[in-house]
């Protein structure tokens, strides 16, 4: 029998691997993917606690739905940004994008 | 009634159209000012002639209303601010009198001021003081009064200061502004403190208060006195008498508006206004006694060893002040008054010929004068006759209020005080006698100058003065003051409770006619004829005579207590201001920033997995303190 707990699991693996991801990735790219991953484990959790804890299961999938929606836009967004990067500057590797300092 | 409002109005509003306009005028303007205090004069006769009609009136309105608010756990009763003015026979006098000097004085300054720079600023300025004095004079509140206190003291210092480009002229409307502010800060806490216990800025109120018993006889003695301190200072009583004979540098006419109606006389009228108040605290009134006698007495002894005649009659008017406050001390309200105002012709007058006298010889050494009567006879008849009006001249007005002055101090002082006022009325005749037979007798000292009379606009108010300096005093008899539609005499028309009739007591006019013959003719023995010699009077007097030369060193024992003391404090002060305030505080805060963002910086790496583990970081630690303060 599959409980919430292994929901919960997963989420939590989930998250963890994208967080790795991110902090540990020098591509920009792949920072950019770890982050939907991230934000897809949050997804995990909001309907699993949606089908076992509450009473109404629409109101978490109506949130994993906004949450997708804006994941797009960022993704969307974020390859824009990548995609400039690399034009200006012939590299994604964020070790090189170091302006922004003293 | 509400018409003497514009007896201030007027030459406030002269001030006004000067100073706005003055540049584009034609002669500066001058016919403003002068006919702006002369429409003034000419307005003081209907409010006199209401004022013995009608009685004294008062009018005001309110100035500042804050109404009563009441909040939770706060309460205020609400506020209110009335300025008014009052006229009683006290103000209406001084209202004549400041009007008619003011204007005479002007009318001089034509003559006396022509081709100055700054002619119409000259005028202006004597607006201005004009108008203070004449608001001081009629306000019924302390508050008001006080503003016009200081408008006084700021036209002083504009005036005395009028040729600032001479150093000594600007140290000395210094050190009048300076000096006079010492005793108004003592004016001002005392009217905080009455207004404090009675709730009222009112004059006449708090005057009930003190009559009713309802102010602490310790704290109504406190304010009397510090109300005291303010008329110490602005009529140069010791200890603050050390600006009126410096504030000769500025020119003579400003001397003469200063010494005999705007500045000098605003302290004795303050004491008169407040008479209510010192007849009620006996300590106060002995106080001001001690004051006035010593004053007299001190200031007399320096007018008769300084060689400048400005100064002379400067020291002259400090003593003859120090007459009005012993008068006042002695209950003498009537006789204080009736002084101060023969005294304000008169010495208008001298300080008027003084005037024409340096205009005509370009120096103010009595000792480079001598034998003028002939050179300039207007000049020297209109001084001589102010001059002995001081000295107690019989039949002269000065003769008549010096003996009400010796009435009062006969009947309510002790025998001692009595016999040292005597001595004061001695020493007033003999420096005035000294002065008029220096200058005007004997025979010329300096050939080099070529002394000329003055244009008629100088010597015409001379003449007005003169003859107002020889009639004056006959306003103190019945049938003279009947006639001009008073009730009586003088001391009938104004007077503190009870009225005052005129009388002549046998005994004490044959003391001040002997002593007014002793002061005149021993010093015409002295200067004139010869049959006593000045060096050995003075060689006699010795360690005296020297102290009074050196004006007994009050000067210098201010200046030392200036650099030791005031200078001392105010280095300490400016040491911390410049050291704790200024370099740590204000500079220390702006390195104190430079220094942290300096440190800061190195913080931001630009590299983008810092900040994302400083944020991962910030997270886990808010969610872990979150959970800890939430508990379990």
């Amino acid at each position: 029998m599959i409980e919430l707990q292994h929901f919960l699991a997963l989420g939590a693996v989930l998250f963890a691997t994208g967080l790795y991801g991110v902090l540990a990735r020098r591509n920009a790219i792949l920072v950019l993917m770890s982050v939907e991953l991230m934000l897809n484990a949050v997804n995990v959790n909001l309907i699993a606690f949606a089908t076992f804890v509450g009473s109404d299961r629409f109101l978490g999938q109506v949130f994993a739905v906004f949450v997708i929606c804006i994941a797009a836009a960022e993704a969307g967004l974020g390859l824009a940004i990548v995609l400039r990067a690399n034009r200006n500057r012939g590299t994604i590797n964020l070790d090189e994008f170091d302006l922004l300092k003293w | 009634m509400e018409s003497a409002w514009l007896l201030a109005l007027l030459p406030l509003a002269a001030f006004l159209l000067l100073v706005l306009g003055g540049r584009r005028l034609p002669g500066g303007g001058w016919y403003l000012a002068v006919g702006a205090i002369g429409a003034a004069f000419l307005l003081w006769w209907p409010v006199m002639g209401d004022l013995l009609a009608r009685g004294p009136g008062a009018f005001s309105f309110s100035w500042l209303a804050l109404p009563p608010l009441q909040a939770t756990g706060f309460a205020f009763p609400g506020f209110e601010l009335r300025f008014g003015l009052v006229v009683d026979p006290l103000a209406a006098l001084m209202l004549g009198i400041v009007t008619l000097v003011a204007l005479l004085v002007q009318i001089y300054s034509l003559g006396y001021m022509r081709g100055d720079r700054r002619f119409g600023w000259y005028f202006a300025a004597h607006s201005l003081f004009a108008a203070a004095m004449l608001a001081l004079v009629l306000a019924d509140n302390y508050l008001l009064l006080y503003f016009a206190w200081e408008l006084v003291g700021l036209c002083s210092y504009l005036l005395i200061g009028f040729w600032y480009e001479r150093r000594s002229a600007a140290e000395a409307a210094k050190k009048a502004f300076i000096t006079t502010r010492v005793g108004d800060v003592g004016l001002l806490i005392g009217i905080l403190l009455l207004w404090r216990a009675t709730g009222t800025f009112e004059i006449s109120a708090i005057g009930h208060a003190a009559e009713s018993g309802t102010l602490d006889p310790g704290l109504l003695t406190l304010g009397a006195l510090l109300v005291f301190a303010g008329a110490i200072g602005k009529s140069a009583q010791f200890p603050l008498h050390v600006w009126l004979p410096d504030a000769m540098e500025g020119p003579t006419p400003v001397s003469a508006l200063i010494h005999a109606a705007t500045m000098v006389a605003a302290g004795v009228y303050l004491v008169a206004r407040s008479f209510t108040l010192f007849v009620h605290a006996p300590g106060a009134l002995a106080v001001v006694t001690a004051v006035g006698l010593f004053t007299a007495l001190l200031a007399g002894t320096l007018a008769l060893v300084n060689n400048d005649i400005k100064r002379v009659l400067a020291y002259s008017t400090v003593s003859q002040l120090g007459f009005m406050m012993l008068a006042l001390g002695s209950l003498g309200l009537t006789a204080a008054m009736f002084h101060l105002y023969t005294h304000a012709f008169a010495k208008a007058l001298l300080f008027l010929a003084a005037g024409s006298v340096i205009h005509g010889l370009g120096t103010q050494d009595i000792w480079r004068m001598g034998g003028l009567l002939r050179r300039m006879p207007l000049t020297g008849v209109t001084f001589t006759i102010g001059a002995l009006a001081l000295a107690g001249f019989p039949l002269l007005s000065g003769f008549f209020s010096k003996d009400e002055i010796l009435k009062v101090v006969a009947e309510h002082q002790n025998p001692a005080v009595l016999a040292l006022t005597a001595l004061g009325a001695l020493v007033s005749a003999l420096y005035m006698g000294r002065v008029t037979w220096v200058v005007f007798f004997g025979r010329p000292r300096d050939h080099e100058l070529h002394p000329h009379e003055s244009p008629f606009v100088m010597t015409v108010p001379l003449l007005i003065l003169a003859t107002l300096t020889v009639v004056a005093g006959y306003v103190a008899l019945d049938p003279v003051g009947q006639s001009l539609g008073l009730h009586g005499g003088f001391g009938e028309f104004l007077y503190h409770e009870h009225p005052e009739p005129f009388s002549l007591n046998g005994g004490l006019v044959v003391l001040s006619l002997a002593l007014a013959a002793a002061g005149l003719g021993g010093t015409w023995l002295a200067y004139v004829q010869g049959g006593i010699s000045p060096s050995s009077v003075a060689a006699r007097f010795g360690v005296l005579y020297r102290w009074a030369a050196a004006k007994y060193y009050v000067d210098e024992l201010y200046q030392a207590i200036i650099d030791r003391v005031v200078l001392v404090l105010a280095g300490g002060v400016a040491w911390f201001d410049r050291h704790v305030v200024n370099d740590a505080g204000v500079d220390g805060t702006g390195r104190a920033t430079v220094w942290a963002g300096f440190v800061l910086k190195f913080q931001q790496t630009g590299k983008f997995y810092n900040y994302a583990i400083a944020m991962i970081v910030g997270i886990v630690v808010l969610s872990v303190l979150a959970g800890a303060l939430k508990g379990p």
